[in-house]
């Protein structure tokens, strides 16, 4: 059972509402419908989305409550105002609300209402106690009973939820904002839907038109309604809906009061928009899922912490300080909670009681809180609530709760103080032994029997002197003899032991029928023969019946029907009540006689009237039964047999013939009679006082066997009762420990997958090294088998190289440290990282150690390869520098410092821009001002200046550096020095002009020979061996120059060439012919190409003419160096002998004005050119230029 | 050298002396009277004080440029025509305008050059 709203406003709802009295009104005077939003950030949207499409029609009314900074003027009713034609007004105190109008809640002010009429009181509650939203929903549920609508907005927090509880308990309409997809917004909305009491998630833009159509059907729903509230139709048909409930859910509200449920079908009828009770009633049939939500609505409860403070003071201050008086630290304090709900009211109980025993730390407490909602039951074990927890002060606030987010949890130690349990309080037997009882605004919804049937149970749950809370609108009413009132106002009372009650009609005590059915007694099978004999001696022999000892018949035989005369009232067996009276002296003498003696009795002289005729019947009486046991006395059976005798003569005949003899034998057989009869009767005098003692005895035995069976009965039932009420405690307690062992196997199953799924293998092993548990990724290290858990590790044959294993668990356990440790794989063997530390169990004992291995080899690898990189990247004659995403320098290796003379601490950190030289380029610019760079390569060149002046010129190239996805996250650049190509590129161009320049000057000299050449030539012939041979001679210069780089050439060399053609081959040093003297020397181009020329022309004319052209013939070149004017000069001197006489040329040629005059002119020196006949001299002299 | 005084007299800035001969016969054949300098400082001494019609001065002389005998050649009014092995982008940019004899130059071309001086 929950516990119920209360119809008395709660406590933080009035509070702060000062003097603003609210009279509870249970229809509003008009149909207009007050509707309350509320909503916070991003409310502003959302009030303009809902006044879009609200139009202003309808016999709505709209109260918006916002949260506004209270020192700043507020414009959302002007802001509204341009979504909607109602006009928008912002609230004053005392304003009445009217259809089709906008009311919106000032700044800094509590906003309630009352009889219609706007209430505003300022300023407002400071902030950590404003929740303007929450209490104007709860005035307006109050003021508006059912007819209050709230819809609760986009906002953050949860402020409207304890409002919107307010106005479902009167029976409003609730409604909030969904997101995009039909779930609640989060923040307010999200917080109002978790109350579980909104009737509808909704976009802002569909709002409008439900509440219009609610509002119609309220309308005309309460044109149907009695004077009370309730329609009438819906009474008719109250029954059906019960049973229908009865019938889906297994709970019968058949008691509950008429009108609470009335009220509350009405209210899921507006919900689902249902005309009628019979259309709801089919609604109810379709859809299974409704008798769930209807069965909760008839469940909403709404309960808090500390709920009438008064009454639990009355608790703390009279029940619980007598109740801890009684308890020695040993025993248990066992309270109930029935109707529970969301277990506030339990852990209120917790914490006074908690609070009450301070010292008394020993002594356990259980309360039994339980409720029929089990959805209720599962937030109450919980624990946990939603901020803000009204009632309870700040003080219990941080000492009983923790806090988590928006929620506040409930302290250990209160929690467990208490077990929550799905029970009914009707339907399940009650617990028992109970030292407190509070079940508040339960009774209120019940009718009257079911009540005092309550009360009875809440009694008999109690231990003597038990207590009992009940809320402030119950009573004990019929029961108030069971108890006696301590706190006539908060409804406190102790237990009365003088009365007795036990629990009557608890479905589930009803013993169940038998399975099996009493086995019926075999019949004992008769032989035909004996069947037959028996049927014919039948007529012959004497009626009989069999009786037991305390007379009952057992059997009949034969005609007995002569001698029995069933009386008058019960039927009965006792075969005293069957015989005819006359023979009943005669028949209970004869039987008390045999069942005492055990033997035989035969009586005679019986007669009996039959059919008018008197008969003489003889009595026998025969026990039955082994003789033995008859000879004890110990008679179980007898057989009575009535054996009648042929009429007696004389007893005919004296009647007839009237003889005096006859008279004497009348009077004779009349005196045989009489004394006979006297026997008889003084037998039956004495048989009869006997038995009247024997009864008199018996039945005082009876009395007091009687007596105590009642008693033991009594106690049988007590303990029946009392073993229900613990089976009870124990599924109580038997679900709590389920639902932990849930809790504590899907922990573990967590762990293992957890553990599972690392890809680290981890062992956890005890203090004597023995394996306590292993991740699969282990069995690589190890070589561990399933079965090998409590073995040692030391017995299990690893596959890594770690003989210090039991060292390191050694001194773990020692140190109480982690310890690290690198094992290093032999050949491609992986490289594990074994960390070490020890195993804590809860309560921070060490218990062994656990040990996880961390393949790194895979970092390791990365670790050389990027000390590699970095010892390249150190090692380069390039600079290389990064730079990370924000365009700061990250890096800056030796050679960046050497190429732009800046060290690493200079740079490194600054923004790259520093690095833009004087005068850049557009590339230059755009790279490192506009950041224009492109997504791989770039190159540009640039010219740095160093801090000392000095500049460079540089290669640049750029890479960003990317992540594997090509998301870029730094950048790269290498610098290089480039003077050296610049140099090699400037040279090679010079050259590139010399070269051109050289071959045009000789193509010109080549030209000038030719020309003079065919100037001296007699005929064609000799043209060619003069001009092929000044070409080759020429061509053999060059050959000379191009060997050194055209720096110079030997002029030993020179001479060597021109005379080669006149000396046998390969021969270079002096011979008997040609003599060379002089110093090694170089000759500058010009120099060496004009002496050649000169060369060949005297060697050609000595070949021809001169000593060359006799085999005796001698030529020597001399040549020395002087200094003139600080000037080296040579002197060079050819002298000719041995040869033919000498004549001095006629002619002029080509070769005599070229040694004459070209050599001279080109040189700047003299010539001296001669033809004694001895031999041709000439001697050069010619002023040298310095070859460099 | 034997100049005669009814014949034009002609410059020739030359240091190869192949070419100088060569040049020298051919100008000779064409009716000039030919004073020869193979060094800057010759040069520019004839330049300044021989008297000279023409010139053609070849720019690189035994490594020195011949620049400071243009100057001399255009201060007095004389005609002159630069010769070079090497192309026009070598000389500077305020002799650019001069004609310059491409080496190696032929008969007509040079005939062709020392006519548009003196016709100048």
């Amino acid at each position: 059972m929950p516990s119920y709203l209360k119809p008395v406003p709660t406590p933080a709802a009035t509070a702060g509402k000062g003097s603003l009295t609210t009279k509870t009104r249970k229809l509003p005077p008009t149909s207009t419908m007050i509707v309350g939003i509320g909503a916070s950030a991003g409310g502003l949207e959302a009030f303009k989305a809902f006044f879009t499409h609200m139009p202003a029609d309808g016999e709505l009314a709209f109260v918006l409550v916002q949260h506004l900074a209270p020192d700043h003027n507020s414009l959302l009713a002007e802001l509204i105002g341009r979504s909607t034609t109602m006009p928008v007004l912002e609230a004053t105190h005392g304003m009445r609300v009217e259809a089709r109008h906008v009311y919106v809640i000032p700044p800094n002010a509590t906003l309630t209402i009352a009889s219609g009429v706007l209430q505003v009181c300022k300023p407002a509650p400071p902030r950590e106690h404003r929740w303007p939203i929450n209490t104007f929903f709860t005035s307006l549920a109050e003021d508006q009973g059912d007819c209050a609508v709230c819809v609760v907005l986009a906002g953050t927090g949860s402020d409207g939820a304890q409002g919107l509880r307010a106005v479902k308990d009167h029976g409003g309409l609730a409604l909030a904002q969904s997101g995009f997809d039909h779930e609640a917004m989060t923040g307010m909305p999200a917080n109002a839907v978790a109350t579980g009491l909104v009737d509808a998630v909704m976009p802002v833009s569909e709002m409008p038109a439900r509440l219009l159509a609610y509002q119609k059907q309220m309308h005309a729903a309460q044109q149907k309604k009695g004077s009370d509230g309730v329609r009438g139709d819906v009474a008719a048909h109250l029954k059906t809906i019960c049973e229908l409930l009865h019938a889906e859910i297994g709970h019968d509200f058949g008691q509950y009061k008429e009108k609470t449920l009335m009220r509350r079908i009405q209210r899921r009828m507006l919900v689902v928009q249902a005309e009628t009770v019979t259309d709801y009633i089919e609604y109810l049939r379709e859809h299974p899922n409704e008798h769930e939500l209807l069965f909760r609505e008839f469940l909403i409860g709404v309960t808090e912490f500390f709920r009438d403070p008064i009454a639990f003071e009355a608790l703390r201050t009279i029940a619980i300080p007598s109740l801890l008086a009684d308890k020695t630290s040993e025993d248990v304090l066992r309270i109930w909670v029935p109707g529970c709900a969301t277990g506030e009211e339990a852990y209120s109980i917790a914490i006074l009681l908690r609070e009450a025993m301070g010292s008394q730390r020993g002594l356990k407490v259980k309360i039994f809180a339980t409720d029929i909602d089990d959805q209720a039951i599962g937030r109450a074990r919980a624990g946990r609530y939603r901020a803000p927890l009204n009632g309870i002060s700040p003080e219990r606030l941080e000492r009983w709760f923790s806090k988590d987010r928006d929620d506040y949890c409930v302290a250990k130690q209160i929690r467990e103080m208490c077990i929550f349990s799905p029970h009914s309080v009707i339907k399940d037997p009650p617990f028992s032994r109970m030292d407190l009882v509070s079940c508040r605004n339960l009774l209120i919804y019940l009718n009257n029997d079911l009540q005092e049937r309550l009360v009875q149970s809440f009694h008999y749950a109690l231990r003597p002197g038990g207590f009992l809370l009940l809320g402030p609108s119950e009573r004990l009413a019929r029961n108030a003899r069971l108890f006696t009132e301590l706190d006539k106002k908060q409804r406190l009372y102790v237990r009365r032991d003088d009365a007795h009650t036990r629990p009557r009609d608890f479905v589930s005590m009803h013993p169940r029928p038998f399975s099996g059915t009493e086995q019926p007694t075999p019949r004992h099978v008769e032989d035909p023969i004996d069947q037959q004999a028996r049927q014919a001696l039948e007529p012959w022999s004497p009626a009989y019946v069999v009786i037991n000892a305390s007379h009952d018949v057992l059997r009949f035989g034969g005609d007995t029907g002569r001698y029995l005369a069933p009386s008058t009232g019960a039927a009965s067996l006792n075969l005293f009540q069957l015989l005819d009276k006359p023979l009943r002296g005669a028949v209970r003498a004869a039987a008390l006689q045999a069942f005492a003696s055990g033997k035989q009795v035969i009586r005679d002289g019986l007669t009996v009237s039959l059919n008018g005729q008197e008969r003489s019947l003889r009595l026998i009486v025969e026990p039955l039964g082994p003789d033995e046991l008859r000879d004890d006395g110990k008679v179980e059976m007898c057989v009575i047999a009535f054996h009648e005798l042929e009429p007696a003569p004389h007893s005919t005949d004296p009647t007839t013939d009237g003889k005096p003899g006859g008279e004497l034998t009348r009077i004779q057989a009349l005196e045989d009679e009489l004394r006979g009869t006297r026997m008889q009767l003084h037998a039956a005098v004495e048989l009869h006082e006997t038995a009247s003692e024997e009864l008199k005895s018996a039945n005082e035995e009876y009395q007091s066997v009687n007596e105590e069976l009642q008693s033991a009965n009594e106690e049988l039932e007590t303990s029946t009762e009392e073993m229900q009420s613990i089976n009870e405690e124990l599924q109580t307690v038997n679900v709590e420990l389920n639902s932990k062992n849930e809790a504590l196997n899907r922990l573990n199953n967590d762990i293992r997958n957890l553990l599972d799924s690392t890809q680290i293998a981890t062992i956890f092993l005890d203090r004597e090294l023995r394996i306590r548990s292993y991740t699969p990724k282990m069995t690589e290290l190890f070589h561990l088998r399933d079965g090998d858990k409590g073995r040692p590790i030391t017995e299990i044959s690893p596959r890594i190289n770690y003989p210090e294993l039991k060292g390191d668990v050694a001194q773990v356990l020692h140190d109480m440290a982690v310890t690290e440790r690198m094992l290093r794989g032999e050949g491609d063997a992986p490289t594990f990282l074994l960390r070490m530390r020890p195993y804590l169990t809860f309560d921070n004992i060490v218990d062994g150690v656990v040990l996880t291995f961390v393949d790194i080899t895979e970092s390791q690898q990365l670790n050389s390869e990027h000390a590699r990189l970095a010892a390249i990247v150190n090692s380069s004659r390039d600079a290389i520098f990064g730079f990370s995403l924000d365009e700061r320098i990250s890096s800056w290796n030796a050679s960046a410092e050497r190429i732009f003379g800046l060290s690493a601490e200079q740079v490194v950190g600054q923004p790259l821009n520093i690095l833009l030289p004087p005068e850049p380029s557009e590339e230059t610019r755009k790279f490192f001002v506009s950041h224009e760079r492109p997504t791989r390569l770039a190159e540009f060149d640039m010219i740095w200046v160093r801090p000392d002046g000095t500049s460079v010129p540089l290669a640049i190239s750029y890479s960003p550096v990317c992540d594997q996805d090509g998301t870029m996250f730094a950048g790269k650049l290498i610098a290089r020095d480039v003077t050296e190509r610049v140099r090699a590129e400037r040279h090679t161009e010079m050259m590139m002009a010399e070269l051109n320049h050289r071959v045009k000057n000789t193509l010109a000299t080549v030209q000038a020979i030719a020309q003079q050449t065919i100037v001296n030539a007699q005929d064609l012939p000799s043209f060619r061996e003069s001009f092929l041979s000044r070409l080759l001679a020429l061509s053999h210069t060059h050959n000379l120059l191009a060997r050194d780089a055209w720096l110079g050439a030997p002029l030993s060399g020179l001479v060597n060439n021109e005379l080669a053609p006149y000396r046998p081959d390969d021969v270079r040093t002096n011979d008997a012919r040609v003599r060379l003297q002089g110093d090694e020397l170089i000759l500058p181009p010009k120099h060496a190409l004009a002496l050649s020329m000169a060369l060949h022309e005297l060697a050609t004319n000595a070949g021809k003419y001169g000593s060359l052209s006799v085999p005796e013939g001698r030529v020597s070149v001399t040549w020395t160096t002087r200094m003139q004017d600080q000037r080296p000069r040579l002197q060079l001197q050819w002298t000719e002998t041995g040869g033919p006489a000498v004549v001095p040329p006629t002619r002029r040629g080509f070769g005599t004005r070229l040694i004459n005059e070209g050599v001279p002119y080109e040189l700047d020196g003299e010539v001296t050119l001669e033809f004694p006949p001895s031999g041709v001299t000439c001697t050069i002299d010619v002023p040298l230029e310095v070859v460099s | 050298m034997t100049t005669e005084s009814q014949l034009p007299c002609i410059l020739l800035a030359e240091d190869e002396m192949m070419l100088a001969m060569m040049l020298e016969d051919r100008l000779n054949a064409s009716g000039y009277n030919v004073i020869k300098a193979a060094r800057l400082n010759r040069c520019l001494e004839l330049a300044e004080s021989a008297s000279i019609d023409l010139a053609i001065l070849d720019i690189n002389l035994a490594g020195e440029q011949s620049f400071p005998a243009a100057l001399v050649l255009r201060r007095r009014g004389i005609p002159f025509v630069f010769s070079s092995g090497y192309d026009d982008q070598d000389v500077p940019e305020v002799w650019r305008n001069e004609k310059i004899l491409q080496k190696p130059y032929d008969t007509r071309q040079l005939t062709a050059a020392l006519n548009a001086l003196r016709a100048a």
